[in-house]
């Protein structure tokens, strides 16, 4: 526990140093800009509440790919099925009118429905076809992308748009919101607590948890592969797609083009620097979303383009990685050094 | 007639940077290694081909950015994954992800646009005509005045082939793929292949990088590589690596990319941009199915 | 043969190797190697015989020592290096290229080229012929290195070294993969090496083969040197006396076993797999309650497939499997498992989960089939009745370990293979069936093992042990089958027989050959 935190320190530390040599080399001054990045996500109420916002989507994909990677599934759908959610969940705005009470679960179970439909389908391809879901959820991104930019240019296109998005969703449907303080983290954190319950304490996580460390193991132990397989892509996909769902209820209420973008990728790098595991994909979420929180104001303040930070993000994951394999090779060979000096009687 | 020329000729297009890309991704999978870095390179190769062309105004300058560019990521790839050892597909995302953050960034640093960078200084690869052949009907059209890298791709074919299959190298590419014990403890040292064959991969996804941006059109824009890389990672897989496999499974894609665009007439252009990703997975499909028999026959 | 009289060429000094994070494999051991000789080095599993010829194969890296080779101190940076400079190791396992042919994994990292670095294949099969003939191996250098026998393949390792003009051999465990009547034919093998002037370095543990073939044997004892003796001037006993530091008695253990009903049978089982290879033909045995029986093969001849049938991870094509009565032929796993326990060949593979912690380890199956490890209506774990159970089984099977939550792999291998059988043996099942439950385990775990399968059977539970070591399979099997070629040739009462007719049996597939 403690060496995992001294490497993931250490290794955004490093990330960071890194980021600084760029930017002073390109004549920013470094110092100012990461000041302006951490004002602009952590400085204010405003500031702070807002980064907690943009988290959301962030851990709720992060602990998607989490729980999908230490289950076994290589389920990279999360942008698919992040998309399919919204969609889901938008249709429902569009189309129910019922009050907040009944209408905000009701577009969240939609949009986890969307979600695990879109994964369900690429895990029926691999238990009906044998069709390896790293393939298939891959592509079925890109069907997805297709399909949410035809829906919301023809079908539930706003006619009074001039780009491809839809009406907004009927307000009985938008996550309530106190000043600048987002309900969506209220609904995220239920989602961490359930995750972290099925993950540590059910019959099914403990199965999920093995299976994934050693498949064939859990299977001659009388673990029914194939159902946990299935269960772990709905599970995934369903939380893929509550963080596209969550996005257009907490934020533009409506369906724009690009809605997932920014999300396409977060989610499986936020899980691999936390080496799968739920509090630290918590953790690694919401630093991400400082990060990407602060960028606006480091592009406002320094001119440092805020896309800067998703290479630094991509660097952080590289360093952090690399480092966590390193440090455990580091650490045993100074204890062989000091085993061999010791004497060995 | 003409419908079907142009399908052929828009298949030969398409599926050229597939072709080359999963070209430079079956040394990697001879070296046994997870590569799926392709797209990064790829990318990577596509906005230094630009930034090659624009300011040196030549497209060899082009060609030779782009290589270098993908090259810087292969390097990238060699640190972690072969060196550091780590986890090659974590690598590999993370890769990706930074191509797609320093192209994007670079493109609003250098050029000073969001989005894409298009514009008449870009020098685009040229087509070539082959003198008699050009002259042929029908078989001229479809062979000749095509753009140089298509032709530099049945070239390459040819010469993966001979590479893997028939060298000194190939014998231990292939060597260091099975077990790289058994090569390390033969006197080769499996980490100095693994490199070599990363360093091809960066070459040839530099080339499909710079038919992306110079030769296909002549632009640069964020992400576009679109999952090309992943396409050719799909072929690869799905001929285990054979250079002609891969050169046929290429043409479908290519042919299923230029079906999209003949379809356009009847289908909205967000359906028909789909063909090729539904082609990978009925190709998978196939595949699996294929091998599926032969386990219970 | 004397040989004190010949220099000495290698002289391993002071060599300490220390295994992350603390486990000394090699505690200041010094040894030398005589040009010439065949020197065997003899020890108990984890005594630290292949680790000590790996550092010499600069394969594994020393902590502290030297060493010197033709009286100079030497330090080699690689495996090729050490190849270079005339030191080769066959290792315990195959290490060829299974889908390459025999040219090809012979010439490896030596190729001859023409230009643009063409391989010359006809060069380099010719010059392949040549070693083949000159050395009398009997190998088609086309032939594909997955299509022929183990004991040739080990052929092709040691034709491999000999290509690179090797002169000393170092042979890990030659003999494990090799039948008895393969082996004489390796020890004809080497010893006309050593007339030629080669040095060969014999790592076994059985001293019967080690006092036959070499001409002087290093005994290490936990990773420490215990001596160095001739061949002529010691005895079997004295020498396990040095391996073990106590007397072993080798005997059966067995006692005269009370049959009772049928528990298990196979019934015409008949497996073809992916290539369309028949891996089982037609097979027939049964297993009684308070009965253990031993299956003895080379490897490779349907013990996977029979294994892979019982366990349900492969169909076969025809025939059935009954345990109790019950047809399981096509039953999911995990009805299996209400009447089988099992403990697999490979603890790391298919018995365990090396990062989940020790009390995970131990309640799988168990989560499945007590109600007690569970709760609100099956869903939820009941960590309190894990954390019970581990103590349990830490107390009935003496399990060195710290607390429950630990890593596995935090264990060391006998205790690992404690927990398995443990995990196994506590499941109310009728029908046992262990797959090589001792392998890679030292003498002491192994005794412990074998008492606890004896346990077993005098609960009257049915019990199927499959083992490639015929001396453990004589030691506590009532009756042996042999498996062949995916047939069952004999059945025999382990009393009737002798460990010469089984091994002609697992070779030739019948006694009635010469």
């Amino acid at each position: 526990m403690k060496t995992k935190f001294i490497n993931g320190v250490l290794g955004i530390v490093i990330a960071l140093m890194l980021g600084a040599i760029v930017m002073w080399i390109q004549g920013y001054a470094p110092f100012e800009t990461y000041t302006a990045l951490f004002n602009y996500s952590l400085g204010s109420f405003y500031s702070f509440t807002t980064m907690l916002r943009n988290s959301v989507p962030l851990i709720l994909t992060g602990l998607s790919a989490s729980v999908a990677f230490a289950s076994g599934p290589v389920n990279l759908g999360q942008p698919g099925q992040f998309l399919m959610g919204a969609l889901l969940a938008t249709i429902g705005g569009l189309y129910l009118d019922l009050p907040p009470i009944l209408m905000i679960p009701i577009l969240i179970l939609l949009a986890m429905l969307g979600g695990a439909l879109w994964s369900g389908l690429a895990g029926l391809m691999r238990l009906w076809f044998k069709m390896d879901e790293f393939i298939t959820t891959l592509m079925l991104n890109m069907i997805a992308d297709f399909f949410t930019y035809w829906a919301i240019s023809y079908p539930l296109f706003d006619k009074e748009a001039y780009s491809p998005m839809t009406p907004a969703i009927n307000p009985n449907g938008w996550l309530p919101e106190f000043g600048n303080f987002n309900t969506n983290i209220i609904v995220m954190i239920l989602a961490f607590i359930a995750v972290w319950f099925i993950s540590k304490k059910t019959v099914a996580g403990y199965e999920w948890r093995i299976a994934g460390q050693n498949s064939l193991f859990a299977r001659l132990g009388g673990c029914e592969i194939d159902k946990n397989y299935l269960k772990v892509m709905l599970l995934t996909g369903a939380l893929a797609g509550l963080a596209g769902g969550l996005v257009v209820m907490a934020g533009p209420h409506r369906f724009l083009k690009g809605l997932g973008a920014n999300y396409a990728w977060d989610g499986v790098m936020i899980a691999m620097v936390a080496n799968n595991g739920i509090l630290a994909t918590l953790l690694y979420g919401l630093f991400f979303s400082i990060l990407q929180t602060g960028a606006l104001g480091m592009e406002l303040i320094t001119d440092v383009p805020r896309e800067f930070i998703m290479v630094i993000q991509a660097v952080i994951v590289l360093v952090v990685v690399a480092g966590r394999g390193y440090f455990n090779i580091l650490m045993d060979k100074i204890a062989v050094r000091r085993k061999a000096k010791e004497g060995l009687e | 007639m003409n419908v079907i020329i142009g399908l052929i000729n828009g298949m030969i297009t398409g599926a050229t940077p597939i072709l080359l890309a999963a070209l430079g991704g079956t040394m990697t999978y001879y070296a046994g290694i997870f590569n799926i870095a392709m797209e990064g390179m790829m990318l990577g190769g596509a906005f230094f081909a630009v930034l090659g062309s624009y300011y040196f105004e030549s497209w060899v300058v082009g060609i030779l950015f782009a290589i270098l560019g993908s090259l810087l990521m292969a390097l990238i790839f060699i640190l972690f994954s072969v060196k550091l050892k780590t986890d090659e597909f974590v690598t590999g995302v993370a890769l990706n992800l930074f191509a797609l953050g320093a192209t994007t960034y670079m493109l609003r640093q250098i050029f000073g646009v969001k989005g894409a960078f298009a514009s008449p200084g870009i020098v685009p690869i040229p087509d070539i005509d082959i003198p008699l052949l050009e002259d042929i009907p029908v078989l001229g059209q479809i062979l000749s005045g095509h753009n140089l890298l298509v032709y530099v791709g049945l070239i390459a074919t040819i010469l993966c082939h001979y590479l893997i299959y028939k060298t000194r190298f190939g014998l231990r590419l292939r060597a260091a793929g099975y077990n790289t014990n058994c090569l390390d403890t033969s006197g080769v040292r499996s980490d100095r292949i693994r490199t070599i064959s990363v360093i091809l991969c960066g070459i040839f996804c530099g080339l499909a990088g710079s038919f992306l941006s110079l030769g296909y059109v002549t632009l640069f824009s964020e992400n576009m590589s679109a999952g090309k890389g992943w396409i050719s990672l799909a072929a690869i897989i799905l001929v285990n690596g054979n250079p002609w496999g891969i050169a046929l499974i290429s043409l479908i894609f290519g042919f299923s990319d230029g079906l999209g665009l003949l379809l356009q007439q009847y289908l909205p252009s967000q359906f028909t941009s789909m063909v090729p990703y539904i082609a990978t997975l009925i190709a998978l499909y196939v595949y699996s199915s294929r091998k599926k028999k032969e386990k219970f026959s | 043969m004397d040989n004190n009289d010949k220099p000495v060429l290698i002289d391993m000094q002071h060599v300490v190797k220390v295994f992350p994070p603390d486990v000394v494999a090699l505690n200041d051991v010094s040894v030398d190697f005589r040009q010439g000789e065949i020197h065997a080095i003899v020890g108990e599993n984890g005594a630290g015989k292949s680790t000590l010829m790996k550092i010499l194969y600069a394969m594994e890296n020393m902590n502290a020592g030297e060493i010197f080779y033709n009286a100079k101190p030497v330090h080699f940076q690689s495996t090729g290096d050490a190849i270079a400079n005339g030191i080769g190791m066959v290792h315990q396992e195959i290490l060829l290229i299974p889908e390459y042919s025999i040219w090809e994994n012979v010439v490896l990292g030596l190729e001859p080229t023409r230009g643009f670095g063409k391989l010359d294949e006809k060069k380099a099969i010719a010059d392949v012929l040549e070693k083949i003939d000159e050395f009398g191996f009997h190998l088609d250098p086309l032939a594909l290195v997955k299509d022929i026998s183990v004991a040739a393949q080990q052929k092709v390792e040691i034709l491999k070294l000999l290509y690179r003009n090797v002169s000393v051999l170092i042979m890990d465990e030659p003999t494990a993969v090799l039948t008895p009547q393969e082996i004489p034919q390796l020890f004809d093998e080497l010893r006309r090496l050593r007339d030629n002037g080669h040095t060969i370095l014999f790592i076994s543990h059985h001293l019967d083969e080690v006092l036959d073939l070499s001409d002087r044997i290093t005994v290490l004892q936990k990773g420490k040197m215990i001596g160095t003796v001739t061949s002529k001037s010691t005895s079997k006993k004295e020498l396990a006396r040095m391996m073990v530091g106590r007397e072993v008695i080798f005997s059966s253990i067995r006692k005269p076993c009370q049959h009772g009903d049928t528990v298990f049978e196979a019934r015409n089982i008949c497996y073809r797999d992916e290539d369309k290879v028949e891996r089982l033909k037609d097979i027939n045995f049964t297993v009684s309650s308070g009965e253990i029986v031993g299956i003895a093969g080379v490897e490779g001849n349907g013990q996977f497939e029979l294994v892979n049938t019982i366990m349900g991870l492969i169909t076969p094509q025809s025939g059935s499997i009954f345990v109790q009565g019950k047809d399981i032929t096509e039953e999911p796993i995990l009805e299996r498992r209400k009447l089988l326990s099992y403990v697999s060949q490979d603890r790391k593979t298919m018995g365990s989960s090396a990062s989940a912690p020790i009390s995970e380890n131990m309640i799988m199956t168990h989560h499945k089939l007590e109600k007690r490890f569970q709760k609100w209506n099956g869903l939820v774990l009941n960590f309190h009745e894990v954390t019970k159970f581990a103590e349990e089984i830490r107390k009935r099977f003496s399990v060195n370990m710290g607390a429950p939550g630990a890593p596995f792999q935090s264990l060391s291998g006998g205790n690992q293979q404690k927990v398995i059988l443990g995990r196994e043996l506590s499941l109310s099942s009728p029908f046992v069936l262990l797959d090589q439950p001792t392998r890679g385990l030292d003498v002491g775990s192994i005794e412990y093992v074998h008492e606890q399968i004896l346990g077993m059977r005098d609960q009257q539970r049915a019990i199927l042990m499959l083992s490639s070591d015929l001396d453990e399979l004589f030691r506590i099997a009532d009756r042996l089958l042999v498996l062949y070629r995916g047939k069952i040739v004999a059945d025999l009462i382990t009393g009737k027989t002798t460990i010469n007719e089984i091994g002609y049996l697992m070779l030739e597939g019948t006694i009635h050959e010469n």
